[in-house]
């Protein structure tokens, strides 16, 4: 009887208690591990502290002959001062980041996964060879294409145009062949199951390989947003116009005028920071979990 | 199949079609967000692209001018300094390039057809332009760029510190770097040329007694005074007494301003910030002589219009430049005086340029007159570059200066070659 | 989990696939299904991707100064200028030298964190967070904060004001390249950014290890610690271990951003890529040498990728278990 298809693999979130912390322990003490981590996150949450006493200083502390570990009266009109900025449009780039990266996260995943699951899945004589071809992409630096892709996609009438930040950026080699290695281990019991239940490969793809699938799909979420958020260069030659830019070539408006105000550079720089935070708190449990399943692993 | 996953199935259809909508949808609704402007003016659109000025009030200043002009809806971009060029160049090699730009004169964009012929624009009022603006502008002949403004770069210095130091403004270049050394205390520097020192190199082979190219367009600049200039350079920079690794750059007087240095290389733009910071506790003078033989030397850097020969409205573009940098008198003086300071191109806005005609701004107008050096049209972006080397390799770096310079000469020639034959 | 996986780019997908026969006439023949599949992707590889690097391969035998539609053909011209260009040629070396330096460091740092991490009762989350954040962080970001603000050369500084409570000079960081210290701040750059993202890389392949494995070890007598570290847990990374590899060194060798932001104007310390911004795609616009520079370059890369697959035996992953 064609029953519901059984979830084997469950997305639950990454479990935070330690399976194995017994081993190891005749390295270092418990105490000694706390001590060695916190150093280390110390050091890795410097830039950060730097970032945020700077955002809210005056440049008059900031740039003071005695520094100051704290500001002696916390600028809180830095923010406002920085949406109010006539010249920099950066609430509107924030919004266009936001569209950028969501449409792109969306794009890439959809793609590169239909393309992933292909090329481990599904026979094909010369699958192999269409593999190399995605892969060897991975290895040719962006500068290579950088002139010509420009001068391609404005041909197409896409500067300045939410389908000339994307639609270029959404064939990633490398998050294919994350996707491949990531099926190749796909158990195949699953979905000969839901082939004999007639569903076909397509079928059997979107309601069983990516239902079970979502903590790898979390993962690759996480990291193609990122990615598509922190895009500078390309972003940087297709946005001609303020009211396209995204809030990396905003930021780096603020970085390289030709009246260096501090304050507002940073509070410009943690302000662009903050959704990647948020984002990056709330998908960070299915993270690991997702890498655990890829190839890339022992 | 079981009426559970039906449902399922069909949720997962719709989402995925809904999402697939909304994707379509928004990027078919943004498709016309290109920047170029609604249709309010009388037809022709056209697309000007200019670099960040950092004075307030710059950028309302050329959108306000582009408004007031009636015969085309002229659109602005304004691009950040650091990424000007890249922007600017890659835009020239599509169909979307600016239809008229700011940028300084360059022979190659000439020979690769990049800008267009100015002459008959200019041809009228040629005799009330500087005449060194228009020869860096003219290539057999033809004048490719109009001037809006010139940008004469030199010292700036605390009167109130050297005084204290004991300190006469320096007429040599070892006398600059005695200076330097004196002003240095512990936590004020005594000279500050930038971090990369490049805002000096066209100063140093001025100031050495040599010049960039002869009049044939060969190399000029590699002489004994100019190796004397950059070993000189080499030993101020290892003295201790320049401000580097400075969070700002040269063209910006905050380094001036918030009392690391006591003397900085900036440019008159400047001017205007300083006084306001400062008050008048602060002087000019030009970048000193370098050797006997030479002459102390100010660059009188700029900014110039030029027209995107391969645009779609080559000759409405002529039609606004000629409306505002030649005819609209008015707007060239404020665009020169009202926000930072420029000297104004045309003889007759300078005469009555108010603003430039006491204190520090007279005085710079008279180091640009009198040690004045212009662009020279046939170094090119690449030889820059190429100069730019000799100096991170002989002075940051310890490399003998000839060396150096051998090694720019290689690329400058290979440059040359492909421009002049 | 329930499943090992292996990264086996040698082991054919066809050969996995199972003996489904075309049921359903065209629709449900497998070649159909795989260009269903892969087709999307494929079209916008070949226009965004593929045409572009043939561009790329096409200028770089002509003569393309200001223009991307040269007709001057001057064939392997370009390549004899970039190859005889001892800039160049002096940043190919200088990056294999990097390479050597900064892949092994990055390595060491993401499994160490990852092992701390992974070893830890409580806050693990917290820490794993704090590691990671950095990755968040764009590369012009963290150049801005570590050239005005951490290794600025100035008295407000943060490293010049930490060494001056010890009376020690204030330091031009980026600018004097004697001594070397903008190996400091590239270096300190590129691990924040990176270590984290391939902390979390390990910290999985750590949790996929048999815990039986390491109940064995105990059985047969080895001590805890480095012993079943060298022997059990090292081995078992290998795949990941190499996998990482493989990135970091295709990282190195395409890096750009914060090196373009914190080194510009230098002659020391460029990255291929920057060399080649210099010289031709950026300001200088000649595009068939910079085209002909790219593709050394990516010659380069696949060599370098090829010979560490080789040492490391990428492929050959089921040799570890």
């Amino acid at each position: 009887m064609t029953s519901t298809i059984p979830k084997v693999r469950k997305s639950a979130p990454a479990s935070d208690t330690p399976s194995r912390v017994r081993r190891g322990n005749g390295v270092m003490s418990s105490t000694g591990l706390y001590i060695a981590t916190g150093v280390a996150a110390l050091l890795f949450l410097i830039p950060f502290y730097i970032l945020v006493r700077n955002a809210l200083s005056t440049d008059a502390e900031i740039t003071g002959e005695t520094w100051k570990f704290f500001p002696t009266d916390i600028q809180w009109g830095n923010i406002s001062e920085l949406f109010g900025d006539e010249t920099v449009p950066f609430a509107q780039s924030l919004w266009n980041s936001a569209v950028v990266a969501t449409l792109h996260t969306v794009g890439v995943l959809l793609v590169c996964s239909l393309a992933g699951y292909g090329l481990a899945r599904i026979p094909y004589k010369h699958a192999n060879k269409v593999f190399y071809a995605v892969l060897g992409t991975l290895m040719v630096p962006t500068a290579v294409t950088f002139v010509p892709s420009f001068v391609l996609v404005s041909s197409l009438g896409w500067v300045d145009t939410y389908r000339g930040l994307i639609i270029p950026g959404l064939f990633s080699g490398f998050t294919c062949f994350l996707f491949r290695q990531y099926f190749l281990g796909f158990p195949k019991e699953l979905e000969e199951a839901a082939r004999m239940d007639g569903l076909g490969y397509w079928g059997a793809y979107w309601r069983v390989v990516v239902p079970n699938s979502l903590n790898f799909f979390a993962a690759m979420a996480t990291i193609t947003f990122i990615a598509g958020w922190n895009a500078f260069l390309w972003p940087l030659v297709i946005g001609q116009d303020p009211s396209s830019w995204t809030v990396q070539v905003a930021l780096s408006s603020y970085m390289t005028n030709q009246t260096v105000v501090f304050h507002m550079i940073f509070m410009a720089t943690a302000v662009s920071i903050l959704p990647l935070v948020f984002v990056f708190l709330f998908l960070q449990r299915w993270l690991v979990q997702g890498i655990a399943q890829t190839g890339i692993k022992g | 199949m079981s009426a559970l996953s039906n449902r399922n199935f069909d949720r997962r259809t719709a989402l995925r079609a809904a999402l697939g909508l909304a994707a379509a949808g928004g990027l078919a609704a943004c498709g016309g967000n290109n920047g170029r402007g609604g249709g309010s003016g009388s037809g022709t659109n056209l697309v000007q692209m200019f670099h960040a000025y950092g004075e307030a009030g710059t950028e309302q200043a050329i959108k306000r001018y582009a408004k007031a002009y009636k015969e085309a809806n002229v659109t602005t971009q304004w691009i950040t300094s650091a990424d000007f060029e890249s922007k600017l160049f890659s835009a020239l090699l599509t169909d979307n390039a600016p239809d008229l730009f700011e940028f300084h004169p360059q022979i190659q964009m000439v020979k690769s057809g990049q800008v267009a012929d100015l002459t008959d624009i200019i041809d009228p009022v040629k005799d009330d332009f500087n005449p060194a603006d228009i020869k860096s502008h003219t290539v057999d002949g033809k004048i490719y760029g109009v001037r809006m403004i010139d940008d004469p770069q030199f010292f700036f210095y605390r009167k109130s510190m050297l005084e204290k130091a004991k300190v006469d403004v320096p007429t040599t270049f070892d006398e600059l770097m005695e200076a330097a050394d004196k002003l240095t205390t512990g936590k004020v520097k005594g000279l500050y040329m930038g971090n990369d020192l490049h805002s000096v190199n066209d100063t140093l082979i001025w100031s050495s007694g040599a010049q960039h190219l002869d009049e044939k367009n060969q190399i000029a600049y590699h002489t004994d005074g100019v190796v004397e200039g950059l070993k000189k350079m080499r030993t101020l920079f290892t003295s201790g007494n320049l401000l580097l690794g400075a969070p700002t750059e040269s063209w910006d007087p905050s380094s001036f301003n918030q009392g690391l240095c006591a003397i900085q290389f900036c440019g008159m733009w400047a001017m205007p910030a300083i006084q306001d910071a400062l008050g008048d506790d602060w002087g000019v003078f030009p970048f000193p002589k370098v050797t006997d033989s030479g002459k102390a030397s100010v660059y009188n850097g700029g900014w110039s219009m030029f027209v995107n020969a391969k645009g779609k409205n080559v000759d409405a573009a002529k039609e606004y430049v000629k409306w505002l940098w030649i005819d609209q008198k008015e707007y060239q003086e404020d665009w020169a005086t009202s926000y930072g300071f420029h000297i104004p191109p045309r003889t007759s806005i300078a005469e009555t340029a108010t603003k430039l005609k006491s204190g520090n701004a007279a005085e710079g107008v008279r180091l640009f007159n009198e040690f004045g050096h212009f662009d020279n049209i046939g170094w090119t972006q690449a030889m820059r570059t190429a100069f730019e080397d000799v100096f991170a390799n002989s002075v940051r770096k310890n490399m003998d200066p000839e060396k150096a310079l051998d090694r720019c000469d290689t690329a400058v020639n290979r440059e040359l070659k492909k421009l002049f034959g | 989990m329930s499943t090992t996986t292996k990264l086996d780019l040698a082991s054919p997908a066809t050969a996995k696939a199972s003996s489904a026969k075309p049921r359903r006439g065209l629709r449900g023949s497998p070649t159909f299904t795989f260009w269903l599949f892969t087709g999307p992707f494929l079209i916008g590889l070949a226009i965004f991707v593929y045409a572009p690097i043939l561009w790329s391969l096409w200028l770089s035998f002509f003569e393309a100064r200001f223009t991307v539609t040269p007709d001057k053909f001057v064939g392997f011209d370009n390549y004899t200028y970039m190859l005889t260009n001892d800039d160049f040629v002096g940043s190919l070396g200088t990056f294999t030298v990097f390479a050597a330096f900064i892949v092994p460091t990055t390595w060491a740092l993401s499994l160490g964190l990852a092992l701390l991490v992974n070893r830890m009762r409580f806050m693990r989350a917290f820490f794993r967070s704090v590691f990671f954040l950095p990755t968040a962080v764009s590369y012009v970001a963290a150049s801005l904060i570590w050239k005005m603000s951490i290794f600025s050369g100035v008295r407000f500084g943060l490293m010049n004001t930490v060494l001056g409570w010890f009376g020690v000079e204030n330091i031009a960081w980026l600018i004097d390249p004697n001594p070397p210290w903008y190996w400091l701040v590239i270096v300190t750059a590129r691990l924040w950014l990176q270590s984290g993202f391939y902390m979390i890389l390990f910290i999985a392949a750590l949790q996929n290890i048999p815990e039986e494995l390491y109940e064995a070890a105990a059985i047969d007598g080895a001590k805890s610690g480095w012993q079943t570290f060298w022997h059990i847990t090292l081995p078992q990374l290998r795949a990941t271990s190499t996998a990482v590899i493989l990135l970091l060194l295709v990282a190195a060798y395409q890096a750009f951003d914060e090196f373009f932001n914190l080194l510009s104007k230098t002659t020391w310390g460029r990255p291929p890529l920057m060399e080649l911004y210099y010289k031709a795609l950026g300001e200088s616009q000649d595009y068939g040498a910079g085209s002909a520079g790219a593709l050394i370059l990516t010659v380069l890369i696949c060599a370098v990728t090829l010979l560490q697959g080789k040492i490391m035996g990428f492929g050959r992953g089921d040799e570890s278990k």
